[in-house]
Formats: C-alpha cells, structure tokens, sequence
C-alpha cells in the first residue's frame, strides 16, 4: 500500500535528451540485436561491405525516421524489426555472401522499420536534437562493435564463432517475431 | 624534432582546450561569467561541436592545399556570417518554427558536412569539402549571433571564434597527425551519422510536437454516475425532505450526465 513515487516528467510517453536518445538502441534488445548483425554481417562478408553497411543503415533509416515524424502510417513496423534480426541472424549462420547491392538493399528494408520506430518517438523528445545524437550515435557505436566483434571472431575456428553468434541473433528474431505476430 | 612537435601539437591543442573547458565546467555557478556560461551551454553542445568536428575530420582526409584552402574558406565564411547574418536569417526566417530550432543551423551544417564526408573519391571530397568549410564557417558565426544575450559587447563572438577555431584545428591536426589507410572507413560511417543527425534533427523540428502537455479535462472526470458504491452512501436525515436535493445514485440531477 505504499504511494507511488513522484516523477518529474509529466509527459509519460515522451523522451528526454542526449541521455535517453542514447539509452534508446542500447536498452531496447531488438534494436540491439539489429544493429550489432548489421557490424557482424558486414564484417563477415569482408571488403567494402565491412563500411557500405554501417553508412547506409543510417542514411536510409532517416527515411523511416522522417516517416515516423511526420506520422506517415506504416503497418507491421515491430514485424518488420523482428523479421530483420531474424533474416540478419540466418545470414550470419550460413555465412551469406551476396552481391553488395543485395545486402544493401535487404539492410535499407530493415533501416526503414528501425527508423520508422525512432522517428516516430521523435516529435514527443524534450530535446531533439540531443535525442537525436544520442540515438544515431548509440547506433553507429552498435555497428561499430559488431564489426570490431565480427573482425576478432571471423578467422578463429573457421569461423564458426560468428556463425554461431549468427544463430542466437536468429533466436532472438524468433523471440521477437511470435509476439509481433500474434497482434495481428 | 619539428616533426614530433608538428605530430603532437593536435593532442597538445585537444589537450589544452579540454583543460580549460574542464576548469570552465568547475567554476561555482554564481562564480561564472556571461562568457563562461555561453561557452558551457552554447557553444560545447553536441550540436554544434559536431559540425566542427566534421570539418576538422573531412580536413585531415584532403591533400594540404585543399586543407589551407577550405581552413581560409572557413574563416572567410565566419566573417561573412557576423557580417551579413541579419540578411542569413531573413532568408531563413520562412522556416516553420524558425526561432525554436535557431533557424536550422545546426541541421544544415551536419548535412553539408556529413555529405563532404560520405561521397566517395578524394578529388569530389576535395571541392565538397570547399564549399562545406565555407558553409559551416558561415553558420558557426549566425549560431553565435543568435546565442548572444550580450548587445555591442565582442567578449562571446571573440570566445565564439575562438572555441571554433579550436575544435577544427585540434580534431584536425590530431586525425591528420594519426592517420591511417583505414581511417576514411571510421570518416564516412561518422559522415553517415552526420547526415542522418541533421536530416531526423530538422524533420523533427519542422513537426510540432503533437502531444499535449496535459491530458484533457474530459477524460480526468471520472464517470461518477458509473463508480461503485455511490449508490449505497449513507443518507443524512437531519436534512428536511424540502430542503433535500433530488438525486439519482447520489448525484445531484443537475449534475447527472445525460
């Protein structure tokens, strides 16, 4: 029977700042999962990709981002999030090399949603700009660890550790997807 | 001897700048000056640094001509906004909510820069790097202008120059001082970021907020006529029948809802 405590934001759905926009991908385990397969993917495939897919995701998901600011209605976006891990999982696990423009254009499918979701946040921000930086910051800083992860584990073993980390990341786009699914 | 000093002489400048902004930050509230308090909550935000940074990054990726060349575009652009930024912000003043987000300084200086970054071939980085520097320059001088709380008083633009100059010779002289072959992957993924910062910063911006700070007095009245229990308060007979209310369930007929 104890009263609950005061908050000091009176907007409950709304975001703070830097702080929360940055929190944001690393607290949410879908945005992580995503972001940290998009590194290790990359860094799998090798080449150019290693850096074509970390630049692209976040130049695509400000298309989904403006989409979710401006209230553009985009059905099956938690689907579309969930089908990305899973999808990102699988490519990892069988350790898919496809053609460069296949890979980006399956990466900006998948930044769509991802920015669909933030954007869509974006208006409700105490601070955009630092929500903002915040959350694309936080999101390279993803990528840039699954790539860091995907160099250090790609030789070892043939590279059956990253193949590995590719089907827990697959699991967990399984984990995501049931619920998605289920609302339908 | 002079190349060592030439190597470190950005981390010695990062180093310095950080030293006094650390020293800034630490001064007792009441104890800062108009300039000191400017600094902290003007100029070293992440918005604004971020842009500089770029330009300080885009200068250690181009060949040292182009590198001179772009640092005096960006001068001249600074003197170019202090000079003509009245007429820079008419231009911009159409912009929906102008005065909320300073007239999208920050978002344009992240998309030029960041795209200077991003494009590939050193030669188109080279001239978009030109235009950037002169760009961001131009900006950095309207933000200060617009951030100014002081009239005819040249203690913050000077600061403003500066702090400015400070964060694209220190990332600069650093990133050139420690580059690698595979330091322009590291430059475009941050150019990405960049873009993507300035394009979702100004969208959002440009959309008002649109939720209200308070729910609505419809929806915190509650339902009376529909809460458990009203209909079983005590009844009080001291009051005469005449004197008495009409009610329904304990509600007061003209407060029932239809």
């Amino acid at each position: 029977m104890l009263s609950k405590s005061a908050a000091a934001h009176i907007i409950s759905t709304g975001s703070g700042g830097f702080g929360s926009g940055f929190a944001h991908p690393l607290t949410g385990p879908d945005h992580f999962l995503a972001m940290f397969a998009v590194g290790l993917w990359g860094a799998q495939i090798g080449g150019r990709t290693v850096w074509t897919l970390p630049v692209t995701f976040p130049l695509i998901m400000v298309v989904g981002g403006a989409m979710g600011i401006l209230g553009v209605p985009l059905p099956g976006t938690e689907i579309g999030i969930a089908l990305s891990i899973l999808a990102l999982g699988l490519a990892i696990t069988f350790a898919w090399h496809p053609a460069e423009w296949m890979a980006l254009g399956l990466i900006a499918v998948f930044a769509i949603c991802h920015g669909y979701a933030h954007g869509a946040e974006l208006p409700l921000a105490a601070d955009p700009a630092d929500y903002v930086i915040g959350f694309v910051g936080a999101t390279g800083l993803i990528h840039l660890f699954g790539i860091g992860v995907g160099l250090a584990v790609g030789k070892p073993f043939g590279g059956r550790l990253a193949r590995g980390l590719g089907a827990l990341i697959g699991i967990g786009g399984i984990y995501f997807l049931v619920p998605a699914l289920s609302v339908l | 001897m002079l190349a060592a000093a030439g190597k470190w002489s950005g981390p010695a400048l990062s180093a310095v700048g950080l030293l006094a902004a650390a020293v800034i930050a630490l001064l007792p509230t009441e104890g800062r000056s108009t300039v000191a308090w400017w600094i902290l909550s003007s100029a070293l935000v992440p918005e604004r640094m971020l842009p500089l940074a770029g330009v300080g990054i885009a200068l250690a990726l181009v060949r040292l001509r182009y590198c001179l060349a772009a640092l005096g575009l960006f001068g001249g652009g600074m003197a170019i906004g202090f000079i003509a930024h009245d007429r820079l912000l008419s231009a911009l003043e159409d912009i929906p909510q102008a005065t909320s987000h300073q007239f999208l300084i920050g978002p344009i200086s992240s998309v030029t820069i960041g795209l200077a970054l991003v494009l590939p071939g050193v030669r188109l980085r080279s001239w978009l790097l030109l235009f950037a520097a002169a760009v961001s320059g131009s900006l950095w001088a309207v933000a200060i202008e617009v951030t100014d709380p002081e009239v005819d008083d040249l203690a913050i633009p000077v600061a403003g120059v500066v702090v400015g100059i400070w964060i694209v010779l220190a990332v600069s002289l650093t990133a050139r001082a420690f580059q690698r072959g595979w330091f322009s992957i590291p430059a475009r993924i941050f150019g990405s970021w960049l873009i993507a910062i300035g394009i979702l910063y100004g969208a959002a911006s440009l959309v008002p907020k649109h939720q209200s700070l308070f729910s609505s007095p419809a929806a915190s009245i509650p339902n009376y006529v529909q809460a458990p229990g009203l209909d079983r308060l005590p009844f009080d007979d001291s009051v005469p029948e005449s004197r008495r209310r009409k009610t329904n369930n304990g509600i007061p007929d003209e407060f029932q809802q239809p």
